[in-house]
């Protein structure tokens, strides 16, 4: 039991602090409290489907080997799943990468809509909540688990355009949720108060100075006004100093400046910049819940830095027998991976506030992607991955499964919060329950 | 029936004391009033009238006249035993109580109104930050520097139509359509008709197989917005297609920002997007709507459509109607988020002469919110970019015209340095330098207080009197160059600032506080006994009362009589319609007489008299409250209990009128009823939608009254008409105008400026054929003269010297 847990018991129970030494001893009202450490989950995004024969490990179960895909992921290998075999089962109105993008975390139908994909019916947005969003709710509405902003949504080069290809994160049916692209932004939003408060501080000493300038202008009879107004400037020169004491536990990182958020060669600095942050907001426990989404589905990103000019999505097309392209996909899917690696290395090598072994341990990184393949659009064997701890998932091991639905998946995600719904997205997909990772 | 009062007095428990201090009715010299007053009366009022919680809370101040409040006295005090006092002490205690501190004179005495050094409020603080923004950043096409058009000259849209519909982009080779849209409310049904006359493509046109050509077809709609009200406006855009809005924001250019709505993605079952805008009313505001309508596939459901609706402030959703759109440029305007506590109204009018724990928050996050605005924009507003050597020199230079504009005056160099220099030291960081700037002197006094005595005094009491807002340019200068000192001088700037669009927003917001439909929020009646009086018309009434107003205020004569007396309406067809009136031209809104004798001006506006109604019934007690306390002036005190009227207390049958009666016959009542009621049941020919009406349950109205004028001359009043009559040559109630308008453009009790201004206002008011404008700068150049020195108060004004 860490020690919010134990404080967030203790009011619950009516206890003060004062009574603290005389009960830590009692077994029954330990017992009593919750005892669930803290969890997080964390969705990764990449675009376009993979390349399965350099993905899937050939093996299934404990001993199994890292293909060239996963590889920078070796680190990590004792704590990974890799799924092979869920499908994403979610049919009706849309293309396949919409609906691979929009179906994805909330697999249900999209709804009916002017959106028209390369094929298929035109479609709107999903008509559902996406699991990450589920999972913020739940743990929302618990006082103990719940933070400043509950969930947050990273993006990394995602265009800035709203539609069933650039969402994935939806707060409700017709409702998805913006990823921010642009790290300013979100630091902004993450110590947008930070900044403030020490430019108020910054400004106290001359502001009272002024109210002394002016209170010897005006009659004494208005000086009782100015009087007033003085003792609230004092009031928030002490507000301000109180706030020193919840300082962040973990300083805001250094971010470098101007790179801007839409530019694709920016893309390597975005996504380090956009991971630090994220771990950041997640070690001052500002959120439980993040996503990070990597450009869109049918994302064209230019990687020049791995000396590839072509678009994702167009290379995505080629046929498997072009093995030029073939190598220029496996090489830009590596990149992914490594960069979900420097997530997990950054989550492994920061220890759990209130301890408890590392971040990593108490995170769950689902990293995943809207189709199976690029160039056969297919949602069967859609690749995911699963790296770190806290879900109570037997890890360290290859499992293949045969098209299970991606609902069970999702229900499997929540119920590992402790969050016990029978049935997330479409009811008739979640037939057998949840995923067994244990 | 009365008993002797001497026998009275032995049975009263004060009767020994008073029996010892006086001699009776019939001795020679008169009774004390203070006397009867200490024994009898400031158990309750306490010793000098203040009250007494628990007894009689509110102090004894009134405007009666000596011999009323004897005649009141007489008949009701003291409350345990009414009619104990003889005449003759009635009269002695009710000479005492109105000298010592009943009387308006009195109170003056005892309480010297004075100007108090007076904090913005809240609508001060949101219109000065809006123009000060205005003045310091780049010159931008301006639709409200100018006289506002007729508001109820429909304009619209300017519409752009084309033959392809590609997200994002509009091609001119293209071009369908270019022309004027009065309202934008579309759908495109079919392939014939509006679209036919667009010449748009046909609807079901599949894009061809492997085309790159686009089909479909798009618009864009540009032009200007006027909100009517200051508050929250909550848009709904309605289309199954994909749309981009921009409401108070700048669509194209170096100024342009991302769109306020951006529906790329609609459903057909969920058509409706909505975004709320705070925008500050009497004010016009850039629209842009780029629309895409994409070709379907045959047989889609996909029926494309627009709507561009809004639900404004005390209004119903509905499309934005045409006479809030024009087709003109204009820039957009910041309007604060924060919002911040209500001011201290409990004067009768809002003022800034409390600060508290709230306020100083609100100011705080009102301050760093301006802050970040003008940092993200420091590029634009300072004229500058990224790499420029001369960056932090123009980022200085435009946070020294920032301070300047916010104090209203030019900055000595010592406060340059003071206010803007320290944050630009060598080596600092633009933003984080002009945020410090922005930040003191938004939390500044300077800034925060209207009064701060500074060489820009007069200029800033003149702009906040007259627009709640900063000085413009002229008066700046004025101020500047000393030609703010004599009274002529202020007086010429005063009559110019009368013609700006923000003394317009201010009286009418006058107009709303003294009419008292600020609040009002539900008129709405029983539908089954008032068929049609739907939210619709409920708005087009709002809007008819606004366009009356404005009318008279500013297009025509300027007389405020006509605002009483006038026998027509402002109506559009609809409300033609329900109210039996002749249709007016094209079915807008446009002057149609009444029959005679059936009008008469706001007294009778419909709006009016259905807020001061029941639900199904009239109310004599509310629309007789108004007219006591706005339009004839007199001042009421709260009731001294609560009473509900409840229908279920009364038989059937009884008239509207008799039951009222009945309620306030009460001796505790009638010390106001006999005011209120008399006017009340003058406006008995209209029923609970404001609709004349000729008999009330099968019976005759009978709408006669009398009421009682100050020198107790009973006055008949047949209707609204005479209540009208009485109002516009009634020196009270011209005097109670004066006032009242006085205390909500100066926010400063008119008697400061000397015991004789507002007689002198009524005088100039009178003299000028009771001219609006006029009375409106006389009010504005006595605020900015401010109180006179003791020693000035018999001679001329004078400015006060810096």
């Amino acid at each position: 039991m860490n020690r919010l847990h134990r404080r967030a018991f203790l009011k619950r129970a009516g206890l003060s602090a004062a009574v603290l030494p005389f009960i830590t001893g009692l077994p029954s009202l330990a017992l009593a409290a919750p005892t669930r450490p803290r969890q997080r989950l964390i969705v990764v995004f990449s675009p376009n489907g993979t390349i399965p024969t350099e993905f899937w490990p050939d093996e299934a179960g404990r001993a199994f080997t890292l293909k060239k895909i996963l590889a920078p992921l070796a680190p990590h290998r004792e704590r990974m799943l890799t799924l092979q075999g869920v499908s994403n089962r979610i049919r009706g109105d849309g293309d396949g990468h919409m609906r691979g993008m929009s179906c994805l975390l909330t697999a249900i139908e999209l709804l009916p809509g002017n959106i028209m994909g390369g094929s298929g019916v035109p479609a709107g947005w999903a008509s559902g909540i996406s699991i990450d969003q589920e999972i913020k709710n739940f743990f929302q509405s618990q006082a103990n688990t719940r933070t400043r902003f509950g969930s947050l949504e990273f993006g990394v080069g995602v265009q800035d355009r709203a539609d069933p290809w650039t969402r994935m994160s939806y707060a409700g049916s017709g409702k998805p949720v913006a990823p921010i692209s642009d790290p300013y932004q979100m630091y902004e939003k993450l110590y947008g108060r930070t900044k403030d408060r020490e430019s108020l501080r910054s400004v106290l000493d001359p502001l009272r100075a002024e109210l002394g300038r002016v209170r010897g202008l005006v009659s004494a009879e208005d000086r009782r006004m100015l009087d007033e107004h003085e003792t609230l400037v004092r009031q928030l020169e002490r507000d301000l100093a109180d706030g020193t004491g919840a300082a962040f536990r973990h300083a805001p990182p250094e971010l470098e400046r101007g790179v801007a958020a839409e530019q694709n060669d920016h893309v390597p600095r975005l996504s380090r910049m956009q991971i630090d942050l994220l771990v950041n907001s997640l070690a001052n426990d500002m959120a439980r819940v993040a996503t990070l989404q990597y450009t869109k589905s049918v994302g064209g990103a230019r990687m020049n830095w791995l000396g590839i000019s072509d678009g994702h999505h167009g290379l995505s097309h080629e046929p498997d027998k072009d093995e030029v392209a073939q190598e220029k996909l496996i090489k830009i899917n590596t990149w992914f991976a490594g960069e979900v690696r420097y997530l997990a290395d950054k989550l492994a090598a920061t220890p759990e506030p209130g301890g408890g072994g590392s971040m990593l341990d108490h995170t769950l990184i689902v990293w995943t992607n809207e189709l199976g393949k690029g160039n056969s659009h297919t949602l069967d064997n859609i690749p995911f991955v699963l790296v770190g701890g806290g879900f109570g998932f037997e890890m360290g091991r290859a499992l293949k499964f045969d098209k299970v639905p991606h609902n069970r998946l999702h229900l499997a995600l929540a119920h590992g919060v402790g969050h016990r719904i029978e049935t997330f997205g479409k009811k008739d997909l979640c037939a057998g329950g949840p995923l067994v990772l244990a | 029936m009365r008993i002797p009062a001497a026998a009275r007095l032995f049975g009263s428990a004060a009767g020994a004391a008073l029996l010892a201090a006086c001699s009776g009715p019939s001795a020679s010299t008169p009774p004390s009033g203070a006397r009867i007053y200490a024994a009898q009366c400031a158990t309750c009022h306490g010793e000098r009238g203040q009250g007494v919680a628990g007894k009689y809370a509110d102090p004894l101040h009134g405007d009666w006249s000596q011999a009323k409040l004897a005649r009141y006295v007489a008949a009701n005090m003291p409350e345990d035993k009414p009619e104990s006092l003889a005449p003759v002490e009635a009269e002695a205690v009710a000479a005492f109580v109105y000298d010592a501190f009943y009387s308006p004179v009195a109170q003056a005495r005892n309480h010297p109104a004075r100007v108090e050094l007076a904090r913005l409020t809240s609508r001060q603080y949101a219109i000065a930050v809006a123009d000060l923004l205005r003045q310091v950043g780049p010159a931008t096409a301006d639709a409200n520097s100018a006289a506002l058009p007729a508001t109820e000259d429909a304009t619209g849209l300017a519409a752009t139509y084309y033959n392809v519909a590609q997200r994002g982009r509009f091609d001119p080779a293209k071009l369908a359509h270019r022309g004027t849209d009065p309202v934008v409310d579309f759908t495109f049904p079919e392939n014939g008709g509006l679209r036919a006359r667009l010449a748009l493509p046909p609807i079901d046109r599949p894009p061809t197989p492997n085309s790159r050509e686009p089909a479909g077809f798009s618009a864009q709609w540009r032009g200007t917005l006027l909100a009517d009200e200051t508050g929250d406006h909550e848009f709904v855009i309605r289309t199954p297609n994909s749309v981009r809005v921009w409401i108070n924001a700048e669509p194209d250019g170096r100024a342009g920002s991302p769109p306020t709505l951006d529906i790329n993605v609609s459903t057909p079952t969920e058509p409706d997007h909505r975004v709320t805008v705070r925008l500050l009313g009497g004010r016009r505001y850039p629209i842009a709507i780029d629309w895409w309508a994409l070709a379907e596939k045959a047989g889609s459901p996909v029926v494309p459509a627009i709507s561009l609706r809004w639900k404004p402030p005390h209004g119903s959703e509905r499309p934005i109607p045409a006479r809030n759109l024009s087709t003109a440029r204009t820039a957009p305007t910041f309007v604060v988020a924060t919002r911040f506590p209500a001011d201290d109204a409990s004067f009768g009018y809002e003022r800034g002469t409390t600060v508290s724990k709230s306020w100083d928050e609100a100011a705080t996050a009102a301050a760093l919110e301006v802050a970040s605005h003008v940092e993200k924009r420091l590029d634009r507003l300072a004229g500058t970019r990224a790499g420029d050597p001369q960056r932090a020199q123009k980022a200085e230079a435009f946070a020294a015209r920032f301070v300047a504009a916010a104090f209203r005056r030019p900055l000595a160099d010592e406060e340059r340095a003071r206010f803007v220099g320290r944050w630009f030291a060598a080596g600092a960081e633009p933003e984080a330098a002009l945020r410090h700037a922005v930040l003191l002197a938004l939390k500044s006094p300077q800034f925060l207080y209207v009064d701060v005595p500074s060489p820009a005094t007069v200029a800033s009491r003149l702009s906040f009197g007259l627009w709640d807002s900063v000085p413009d340019a002229p008066l700046a200068a004025a101020a500047s160059a000393d030609e703010l000192r004599t009274r002529e001088q202020i007086a010429a700037h005063a009559a110019r600032m009368t013609g700006d669009p923000r003394t317009r927003a201010k009286l009418r917001e006058f107009f709303h506080q003294w009419l008292q439909i600020r609040y009002v929020e539900d008129l709405g009646k029983d539908a089954a006994l008032f068929p049609g009086f739907d939210a619709a018309l409920i708005d087009d009434l709002r809007t008819s009362l606004d366009l009356f107003i404005d009318r008279i205020a500013w297009g025509g004569t300027g007389d405020f009589r006509e605002l009483l007396k006038a026998d027509y309406l402002i109506a559009n067809d609809r409300i033609a319609r329900f109210y039996g009136l002749p249709a007016p031209a094209d079915g807008r809104f446009a002057r149609v007489a009444a029959p005679a004798g059936e009008r008469a001006g706001v007294l009778t506006h419909p709006y009016l008299l259905a807020a001061h109604s029941y639900k199904a019934a009239s109310s004599p007690i509310h629309r007789g409250v108004f007219l006591t306390r706005s339009v004839v002036g007199r001042r009421l005190k709260s009731p001294p209990m609560a009473v509900a009227f409840d229908e279920a207390q009364f038989e059937a049958g009884l008239t509207m009128r008799e039951k009222v009666t009945r309620l306030t016959r009460g001796a505790d009542c009638q010390g106001c009823h006999s005011v209120i009621n008399p006017l009340g049941f003058s406006l008995e020919w209209y029923d609970a939608a404001g609709r004349f009406r000729r008999e009330e349950k099968g019976r005759p109205i009978d709408a006669v009254s009398e009421f009682l004028a100050d020198d107790r001359t009973a006055v008949r009043f047949g209707g609204a008409r005479d209540v009208a009559e009485f109002a516009a040559s009634d020196e009270r109630a011209q005097l109670a105008f004066v006032e009242q308008l006085f205390h909500h453009f100066v926010k400063q009790p008119a008697r400061a400026y000397g015991p004789d201004t507002l007689a002198r206002l009524r005088d100039s008011f009178v003299a000028s054929g009771f001219n609006l404008p006029k009375l409106l700068a006389e009010v504005a150049t006595f605020g900015a003269l401010g109180a006179p020195a003791p020693a000035l108060l018999a001679s001329s004004q004078t400015a006060p010297r810096p």
